[in-house]
């Protein structure tokens, strides 16, 4: 088990406090549409690196697998972990100009890492909020990763704001401000991330840097 | 002979409105993004009688044109566009052809 590290516990309040104050979390939706396959990957600042894919039978469910490889930029800790995970819309607003959603998720693999013998058996669970117009994007998410090695635990919150009102078939732009917190010593402090979102179709490409110049991408596509 | 000239001429000028496929609208709360449109699209495009769709996130309009003589019951597309993950608010049925709704919605942007 990673030991909490002073401070940890001021930047845990400050991502909720944030989390709170925006209503919602961000990121892309685990759930796209029905009858819908989605493929993403991310690169975060080489602190995290991520691949899922999933198949959503119903709007509401969708099942796939992912691999996770956190990188502690702190100490030399790394985590590589593969699972199986079923992702669940609790609850969608279909609001008149804006749409509101609840995600909760759970998962489980093996997960191997530098600072522990073997493979031990990774639960996931996790959860995300958000809340989206056309103009205005934000949203929550946590992760917990635990085994009887570690417990892993990643908050993002995103604020995005489009300069213009996109349609179905134009070029969609963001800008999105996101505040990342790590638990278990993969991160020290709040890692601040300023990134330009173009999507089109089912295309999706985010791409920008942290407060200290190091990348972010992330792409995604849905069909 | 006069008369079989009347029922055939009426018969031909009858014939761009039987071979204008119906345009049906329906009015969709929660359409905000690219990717639910995809996901409605995909759904309607998925019904045999289906001949085209117009997603609008502008208007909240979500348009489908179906095939020759074909028509799609209301249930259905509320129960099609339920399942996808949004709210219907109404639907109608127009005259207008789903390229002069396709028209209509750029140029009102």
């Amino acid at each position: 088990m990673f030991e909490c590290t002073p401070g940890m516990g001021w930047r845990v309040a400050a991502s909720l406090a944030l989390a709170v104050f925006t209503s919602c979390p961000a990121a892309a939706k685990p759930i796209a549409f029905a009858d819908g396959t989605t493929i993403m990957a991310e690169y975060g600042a080489g602190t995290m690196e991520e691949a899922q894919a999933f198949y959503a039978p119903y709007y509401w469910l969708s099942l796939g697998a992912g691999f996770l490889r956190l990188d502690s930029d702190v100490m030399p800790r790394t985590r590589n972990i593969h699972d199986l995970r079923v992702n669940y819309l609790v609850h969608r607003w279909n609001l008149d100009d804006a749409q509101a959603n609840i995600f909760a998720w759970g998962g489980l693999g093996p997960a191997t890492g530098n600072d522990f013998r073997g493979t031990v058996l990774d639960r996931e669970i996790g959860f995300q909020a958000d809340y989206e117009t056309r103009r205005f994007y934000a949203s929550w998410v946590t992760d917990l990763h635990e085994s009887p090695a570690y417990s892993d635990r990643i908050d993002t919150v995103q604020l995005g704001f489009a300069p213009y009102a996109h349609d179905y078939e134009d070029l969609a732009a963001w800008f999105v401000l996101q505040a990342r917190d790590y638990s278990g010593g993969i991160h020290d402090g709040v890692e601040v991330a300023l990134l330009v979102r173009l999507f089109k179709g089912g295309a999706w490409v985010e791409a920008g840097v942290t407060q200290s110049g190091r990348p972010q991408v992330m792409m995604m596509f849905n069909f | 002979m006069r008369s079989c000239m009347f029922v055939l001429c009426s018969a031909l000028a009858a014939l761009p409105a039987f071979a204008r496929a119906a345009t049906i609208e329906m009015e969709v709360n929660g359409l905000v993004c690219a990717f639910c449109a995809q996901g409605i699209e995909k759904k309607l495009r998925a019904f045999p009688a289906t001949d085209d769709v117009v997603v609008s996130l502008e208007k909240k309009l979500v348009a489908l044109s179906t095939k020759d003589g074909q028509d799609i019951p209301d249930d259905e597309l509320t129960s099609a566009l339920t399942n996808a993950g949004y709210t219907v608010k109404a639907i109608h049925r127009e005259s207008e052809s789903l390229d002069d709704v396709r028209a209509r919605l750029k140029g009102s942007r």
